[in-house]
């Protein structure tokens, strides 16, 4: 998926300019109004507030609140605190499967890699669901520890560590194709020839490995990051109800408390958390794709 | 220095086919051996096995005496050179040396010591701080070849180095490397498929075929006396006209010679080089081709009479013309049957 | 390679596969058994009893139905929606030069670069002022945007891997432009893009915060349908049957674009 701007500049498509403008207006059109008008006017809306008399002044105080509310701020944490476990615990599970991907030749890896990717073909609302059923109280792990007259377990069901759950196995399938397309970039021989000079499996991995996929994994947690930070449907469902997750949170006060200029702010603040890894994110993807 | 003995080596991957086939050899002290054949005769997994990255089915290796058969790569005495040098991009050319130095926790001057020692073997000094992207595709397989040397191998092991290079720097670095392998006299083992490769830089060839040896001699012998007919149609230019001895004449296709074996079929093997040519009116042999002139000498490809293709090699190409007819007169013969001389003027 | 892996029994793969099975089939067997079962519980390990009943008392729901007729409307004019606005695009981005085509071209990784909550969030506030909220025009419009960026970016993947050549040589034989794209681009692009389509419908019907936020209760897809299931239904059995209603288009998606997902371009298109 290499875009060709130079290579495909052949003689009979120069005259497109004005017509393939006119192609793209539409798309281009959409995503300004709807992606970049809106950031930039959730950024004015709550910067410059209009007060009752109808007049608009710049003013931090949405801001000031959030970052003076004990549950604001307890939220905040538990966001912060929930990405970093999901990013980590991806990580560790999903470096050995790519790495097994990678150099594995038997018949089992494609077997694995149809696992590891499989879930990419499951909602997140069913994967909530057969949480529940699987996890909750007196789920199948439940019965099965019954019936082996064991006592039950603590269900991570509506305590923080339920979205973690749910989120990482949501994240699995992109995070290992992530990791196996810039484990594709490490050739054999470089590795052979490491293995040639003395380095062990571990040596290989540290220091011939890890250097050359690093961006890889840099990309897969900035994936990720923007994935979890702001996730809401595991977390309003498999979460505890205070302090939620940040998702929920803005959900909540946009809807039920019809409190949009917050629920605004806090999406800012959201932006402001996450901005360098979309920035990372955009920049990797757009490398990757130029000419 | 170091002897490698390779004893009844098999290898096998899936299936009934033995890409290595009950292979022996032994290459001794800072002798420089090569194996030589067609892509798929089990040269590289022999090559590989020595350098620990394939296991043999079955079958011993040693150097020194020492059994390596089971030992991993990184434990082995051994350096490789891979075909597309394999240098780590994320690091400079002083890091690729040094990593292996690092692993061994040999002492830092010491190591600095140590790649510049090497780096000014190879020809490359004060190239320590480049980028492995900077350099050219020669200084790259220099850098590899250092890579390998800096941690002074028992046995040199090089995977087609040069395969990836044009044709000017192969021959280049051709007679660097046998240049610095004489001076370390390092035990090496080199696989090629290019017989110029074999000839020019080999003490001994050994010609594999399907994983099993056709030959091991020295390059002028494997030239001179190639022992099997694939040997003879590898190793340079060979005409190999098949046809059938009776009462002591080879007969093929109105062309006759004498050949004192018992009757059979049989191979008969000819040099262009050795096989001269005279133009005739009548009962000529065979019938001029195509004439084409080098310059220094001309090749003139013929037809037999049931337009079996041979090649000689003439002094004098503006001597013949296409249509002409020919007798044959060879210089020096091999016949062979089956897979075996059978005789040899 | 192979000295890297233990040949002769994968342990690390069968460790792998048997744990990843665990982990990622059962749930989803567990929710299936759950569909078919008439009495389960608890202690039993199996359901008491194995039926049908169910289903029928799930598909005699009214709201089940609106449900389904909602996503299945939404899903259908979002997808042809973008395809109608995306594809001319992706060919003009694939095959035509104009000014600020890169620019324009990576203008649609925007929506990737910001948490996506925090996104419709905002967009909320906007649909807010222009009463777009709790209705069909402003869900199709917010899953609209989420389709773009896949919508052009693999057509146009699929537009560029077509040999110019094969085109130049109908162009040699005759054949005008538009006669040229017709019988020659888009039969050799068409599966790529028939698996766009593909997961752009498949990613609308399963999209559930922005119809959560932007469209409920008013406009109820299955997916918003089912949370009210799982936060207010006492009957498991009602949501096992709707989760496996749920993931009939996805299975057709795993057939069809299975190819698409597992080529090493699907990740690129993510960055990797």
């Amino acid at each position: 998926m290499t875009i060709v701007a130079e290579g495909s500049t052949g003689t009979n498509e120069n005259r497109g300019g004005p017509i393939g403008l006119l192609l793209v207006a539409l798309p281009v059109f959409l995503v300004c109004w709807l992606v970049i008008w809106p950031i930039i006017s959730a950024v004015m809306r709550t910067l410059w507030l209009t007060s009752e008399t109808g007049e608009k002044r710049f003013s931090t105080e949405t801001y000031q609140f959030f970052f003076s509310d004990p549950y604001s701020l307890s939220n905040l944490s538990l966001t912060l605190w929930t990405t970093c476990v999901c990013a980590l615990l991806l990580l560790l599970v999903c470096l050995p499967i790519a790495l097994y991907l990678r150099f594995s030749t038997s018949k089992v890896a494609a077997y694995v890699q149809g696992l590891a990717i499989f879930p990419m073909f499951v909602p997140s609302i069913i994967l909530s669901f057969a949480f529940i059923r699987v996890l909750g109280p007196n789920g199948t792990v439940d019965l099965l520890l019954n019936a082996a007259s064991l006592p039950k377990m603590r269900s991570p069901y509506l305590t923080p560590w339920g979205p973690v759950i749910g989120l990482v196995w949501d994240n699995i399938p992109l995070t290992v194709l992530i990791l196996l397309a810039g484990l594709g970039s490490v050739s054999n021989q470089a590795i052979e020839a490491a293995r040639d000079v003395g380095a062990g499996k571990l040596a290989v991995l540290w220091h011939i490995i890890l250097p050359r996929i690093v961006n890889s994994i840099l990309v897969a947690i900035s994936f990720a990051v923007l994935g979890i930070f702001s996730a809401f449907t595991l977390p309003y469902i498999l979460g505890p109800a205070a302090p939620e997750l940040i998702g929920p949170f803005m959900q909540r006060t946009f809807r039920d408390l019809y409190d949009p200029i917050n629920a605004i702010t806090q999406a800012v603040i959201t932006f402001g958390f996450c901005i360098v890894f979309g920035l990372f994110y955009v920049r990797s993807v757009a490398k990757n794709r130029a000419p | 220095m170091s002897v490698l003995k390779i004893k009844e080596i098999s290898k096998i991957f899936a299936g009934p086919v033995r890409a290595v086939d009950n292979f022996s050899l032994d290459v001794a002290d800072g002798e420089l051996v090569c194996l030589l054949g067609p892509s798929g005769s089990g040269k590289s997994t022999l090559l590989r096995m020595v350098g620990g990255f394939e296991t043999p089915t079955s079958g011993v290796m040693t150097i020194d005496g020492e059994d390596i058969t089971h030992v991993p790569p990184e434990k082995r005495p051994t350096g490789m050179v891979f075909q597309s040098h394999a240098l780590w991009t994320h690091m400079n050319v002083f890091k690729n040396l040094a990593f292996g130095l690092k692993l061994r926790k040999v002492a830092p001057d010491e190591i600095k010591r140590r790649v510049d020692g090497v780096l000014d073997l190879v020809g490359l000094n004060g190239y320590g701080t480049r980028h492995v992207a900077q350099l050219s595709g020669g200084q790259q397989q220099r850098v590899a070849l250092a890579r390998s040397l800096v941690l002074e191998p028992k046995i040199l092991l090089l995977d087609e180095p040069f395969a990836s290079l044009d044709q000017h720097l192969r021959e280049r670095l051709r007679e660097e490397v046998r240049d610095i392998q004489q001076r370390l006299k390092i035990t090496t083992l080199f696989v090629t498929h290019g017989q110029d490769e074999a000839l020019s830089m080999a003490d001994r060839i050994v010609v594999m075929r399907d994983g099993k040896t056709e030959q091991i001699d020295r390059p002028d012998i494997v030239y001179r006396e190639p022992q099997t007919p694939f040997v003879a149609g590898f190793i340079g230019t060979m005409n190999l006209i098949e046809g059938t001895v009776s009462n002591g004449i080879f007969s093929k296709a109105g062309y006759s010679t004498p050949l004192p074996v018992s009757d059979g079929p049989a191979i008969l093997a000819v040099r262009p080089e050795a096989l001269d040519l005279s133009v005739v009116t009548e009962n000529s042999q065979g019938k001029v081709h195509r004439v084409t002139d080098y310059g220094s000498h001309g090749l003139v490809d013929l037809e037999l009479l049931d337009s079996t293709r041979i090649k000689a090699m003439v002094s004098h190409p503006d001597l013949f013309r296409a249509g002409q007819g020919v007798t044959l007169a060879p210089r020096a013969i091999a016949a062979y049957r089956g897979n075996a001389v059978i005789h040899r003027a | 390679m192979n000295t890297l892996v233990h040949r002769r029994a994968d342990w690390t793969g069968i460790i792998m596969a048997v744990v990843l099975t665990l982990v990622i089939v059962l749930p989803l067997i567990v929710v299936g058994t759950w569909a078919f079962a008439n009495v389960w519980r608890y202690p039993s390990v199996i359901p008491q009893e194995f039926g049908l009943r169910f289903w029928y008392q799930t598909l005699a729901r009214a709201d089940v139905w609106t449900s389904i007729g909602t996503s299945l409307t939404l899903s259908l004019t979002v997808t042809a929606l973008s395809a109608a606005i995306c594809l001319p695009a992706a060919y003009a981005f694939a095959r035509m030069e104009f000014p600020g085509r890169n620019i324009l071209f990576f203008s649609f990784l925007a929506g990737h670069a910001f948490p996506k909550f925090g996104l419709l969030v905002a967009i909320a506030g906007i649909f807010l002022q222009l009463n777009l909220i709790g209705t069909f025009w402003g869900v199709v419009l917010i899953q609209l945007v989420g389709t773009l960026l896949f919508m052009i970016w693999i057509p146009v993947a699929a537009f560029q891997s077509v040999d110019r050549r094969m085109e130049e040589a109908a162009r040699d034989v005759g054949a005008g432009p538009f006669r040229v794209f017709w019988s020659i681009t888009l039969p050799q692009a068409g599966p790529t893009i028939a698996a766009a389509v593909l997961l752009s419908f498949v990613g609308t019907f399963y999209e559930t915060e922005g119809a959560w936020l932007i469209g409920a209760p008013q406009v109820r897809t299955l997916p918003v349908l089912m949370i009210s299931f799982i936060n207010n239904q006492p009957v498991i059995q009602y949501g096992a049957v709707l989760s496996v209603l749920l993931w009939v288009p996805s299975f057709i998606a795993l057939m069809f674009a299975r190819r698409v997902v597992n080529s090493g371009s699907f990740a690129r298109g993510f960055g990797g």
